[in-house]
C-alpha cells in the first residue's frame, strides 16, 4: 500500500466491524488505542517514518485479521535528462535521475523519436539510469527528440529533450596525461596524454586539445589551444615551482569541451644545489690547489658573464658565493 | 562590388574545365588544396551562422525560433541531403567523396541564387550575394583537388541555374519552410564537408603529387 507524505490514512480491519474489537500493531509493535476509530486505524500526516508493517489482530484470539505494508513516499519530481555523445560517430547515451528521492520503486520508460522513426535506447546494466542509441545515419538534419517518463504508484512525470546530432558531441577527458620536467631547462615542462578511449575514429574525426596549468601558489590559470598532436611543451614555468597541469578535449569540428581531465603535478628541472658543498670547500682551497674547486654551474638567471668581472655586483646569493669563493683564492 | 565579383566568378566558372592543364594547382600539392577547401568550409560555415540568423529572423516566427522543429515533406527533398548511412560514408571512395560534396554545394548554390533574387531587404541581399561568391569559391576549390588528383569533375549544373525542378511553392508559408530546409541543409552539408575532408587530409598522401611531377618530368 503507498500512500503519499502528508496524507491521512485510514486502515480497516479487514472485513471486521467498526465496533468489534482489534489491536493493531507496526513491525509487532503494538499501537496505541488513540490512533483507533473503533478498529479502524487513523494516521494523520504520515510521514517516512511511518512506513512498516501494519497488521490487525482480533482482540481476544489473536487472529490476524489483516495486514498491509505501508510505503510513504512522493509522486516523482520532473526528472533530470541528460543526452551526450562521447563515441561520436558511433551513437549516443541519455542518463537520468530525480531530482529529490520518491522513497517508493520508480519505473522509468525512455522514448527516442528521430523524424518519424521510433529509436529503441538500449538500457544499460550498469549504470541502471542509462541507455544507449547507435546511430544509424550522420548529418542528419532532422533533430532527435527524447522523451523521459517516470511513474510510481503515487503519480507520474517526464521531461523531453529536443537536440541536433552535433550538439551533444562532448568527448570524455583526455586519457594518460603525464608532465615532465626537461633536464637542463628550468622554465620548461613536457606534457603529453592520449585520447580518450571512448572515442572510436580519431582519425577521421580529430579531437582538438585545450591544456591549462599554473603553479600551485597561483589561482590564475595559463591556457594552451592545440589544434592536433598529444603533447605539448610549457616553456614559461617559474623555476622551481610545482605546477599543476590539466587537458580537455574537443572535436575539431562540433559539440562541447570535455570536462577537465585528472590534474598532474610537476616541477620544472633545477640545478643541483651545489652551494652546501661549495661552503665547505672554501677552506679547503686555502691550501689546496686551485684546480680541486669547482664553480658551481650557474642558472639562467644568473648569467655567468654577470661574475667574471671582480667588481660585478652579485645577482642572487650563488652568485655571491663564488664571488666569495674566488676572492679568497685571489687573496 | 559583389556583382561583379559575381561575373568574374561567372567566367571562372566556365573556364573550369581548362583547369587540369594548368600547373599551379599541382605545384599547390593535393594535400594543401584539400586543407584549404577545409579551411573554406570552416569559414562558411562561420558565415552561414550569420547569414542563416538574419535570414531566418526575416523569414519571422516560427522560423526563427531555436526550438522550430518541422517535419520534413516530401516536397524538400529536391535539396540534396547530406544525411547518409554511417558504414556507407566511411566506405567511399576519394572519388565519390569529392563528388557528393562538388555535386551538393554546386546545385545549393543554384537554389541559393534563386533566393537571392526574391529577397526584400537590401542588406539580406548583400549578405547572400557575399555568401554565394565563398559557396562559389568552394565549388571551384572542390574541383580543383578533383582535378589535381586525376578525378573527372561531375557533370553539374554549371550551366546558368535554371528554377527548381518542382512547382513552386504553392503558398508563401510552404515557400518559407523550402527556404528553412535550404539553410538547414547548407548549414548540415559544411558541417559534414569538415569531416570529408579531414577523412581525405589523412588518406591523401603528398607522394600523390611527387609521383605525378615526376611523370610530367620525363
Amino acid at each position: 500500500q503507498f500512500e503519499r507524505v502528508g496524507a491521512d490514512v485510514t486502515m480497516k480491519c479487514g472485513s471486521m466491524d467498526w465496533d468489534a474489537a482489534v489491536t493493531w500493531t507496526v513491525n509487532g509493535t503494538d499501537i496505541d488505542e488513540s490512533h483507533l476509530n473503533g478498529s479502524y486505524l487513523i494516521l494523520k500526516n504520515v510521514g517516512l517514518s511511518q512506513s512498516g508493517q501494519y497488521s490487525c489482530y482480533e482482540g481476544s484470539s489473536w487472529h490476524l485479521k489483516y495486514q498491509t505494508y505501508l510505503r510513504v513516499g512522493t509522486p516523482p519530481k520532473e526528472p533530470v535528462l541528460m543526452c551526450r555523445s562521447n563515441n561520436y560517430p558511433k551513437g549516443f547515451y541519455c542518463s537520468w535521475h530525480l531530482p529529490t528521492p520518491t522513497y517508493i520503486p520508480n519505473t522509468f520508460n525512455i522514448s527516442v523519436i528521430h523524424g518519424t522513426k521510433d529509436m529503441v535506447c538500449e538500457k544499460d546494466a550498469v549504470p541502471k539510469n542509462r541507455c544507449h542509441i547507435r546511430y544509424l545515419q550522420l548529418f542528419s538534419t532532422v533533430k532527435y527528440k527524447v522523451t523521459l517518463t517516470v511513474t510510481n504508484a503515487l503519480g507520474k512525470n517526464f521531461t523531453t529533450l529536443t537536440f541536433d546530432e552535433f550538439a551533444i558531441v562532448k568527448p570524455d577527458p583526455p586519457e594518460s596525461v603525464v608532465a615532465k620536467p626537461v633536464p637542463n631547462n628550468p622554465r620548461r615542462l613536457e606534457v603529453s596524454w592520449q585520447n580518450p578511449s571512448s572515442w572510436p575514429d580519431p582519425e577521421s574525426f580529430p579531437l582538438k586539445f585545450f591544456l591549462r596549468y599554473r603553479p600551485l601558489i597561483l589561482d590564475q590559470w595559463q591556457h594552451v589551444e592545440l589544434s592536433d598532436g598529444t603533447s605539448h611543451t610549457i616553456t614559461d614555468a617559474y623555476a622551481g615551482k610545482e605546477y599543476i597541469i590539466q587537458v580537455a578535449a574537443k572535436d575539431n569540428d562540433i559539440g562541447t569541451w570535455s570536462d577537465w581531465s585528472v590534474a598532474v603535478h610537476a616541477t620544472p628541472w633545477t640545478e643541483e644545489p651545489k652551494h652546501l658543498t661549495t661552503e665547505a670547500q672554501i677552506t679547503e682551497t686555502t691550501s689546496a690547489s686551485t684546480s680541486s674547486f669547482m664553480a658551481p654551474p650557474t642558472t639562467k638567471i644568473c648569467d655567468k658573464g654577470a661574475m667574471v668581472g671582480s667588481g660585478a655586483v652579485a645577482v642572487c646569493w650563488t652568485a655571491g658565493l663564488v664571488v666569495a669563493a674566488y676572492s679568497v683564492l685571489f687573496i | 562590388d559583389s556583382w561583379g565579383i559575381f561575373t568574374f566568378l561567372c567566367a571562372a566558372l566556365c573556364n573550369l574545365p581548362a583547369l587540369p592543364a594548368l600547373n599551379c594547382s599541382e605545384e599547390l600539392g593535393a594535400g594543401q588544396s584539400i586543407q584549404q577547401t577545409y579551411d573554406l568550409t570552416r569559414y562558411l560555415e562561420h558565415q552561414l551562422r550569420t547569414l542563416a540568423g538574419t535570414y531566418l529572423n526575416y523569414l519571422g516566427p516560427p522560423f526563427n525560433e531555436p526550438d522550430f522543429n518541422p517535419p520534413r515533406l516530401a516536397r524538400a527533398e529536391r535539396v540534396p541531403s547530406a544525411t547518409v548511412d554511417l558504414d556507407l560514408w566511411r566506405g567511399l571512395t576519394d572519388n565519390a567523396r569529392l563528388a557528393a560534396n562538388y555535386r551538393a554545394y554546386s546545385r545549393l548554390l543554384c537554389y541559393l541564387r534563386v533566393l537571392d533574387g526574391q529577397v526584400g531587404t537590401a542588406e539580406l541581399r548583400h549578405r547572400l550575394a557575399h555568401f554565394c561568391a565563398s559557396l562559389q569559391g568552394l565549388v571551384l576549390s572542390i574541383g580543383g583537388v578533383m582535378s589535381s588528383l586525376g578525378y573527372p569533375l561531375p557533370a553539374g549544373p554549371a550551366a546558368p541555374p535554371a528554377p527548381p525542378g518542382a512547382p513552386a511553392a504553392p503558398n508563401d508559408f510552404l515557400k518559407k519552410m523550402d527556404d528553412f530546409w535550404l539553410l538547414k541543409e547548407l548549414q548540415t552539408w559544411l558541417w559534414r564537408s569538415a569531416k570529408d575532408f579531414n577523412r581525405l587530409k589523412k588518406k591523401v598522401p603528398p607522394a600523390v603529387v611527387t609521383l605525378r611531377l615526376e611523370a610530367r618530368g620525363f
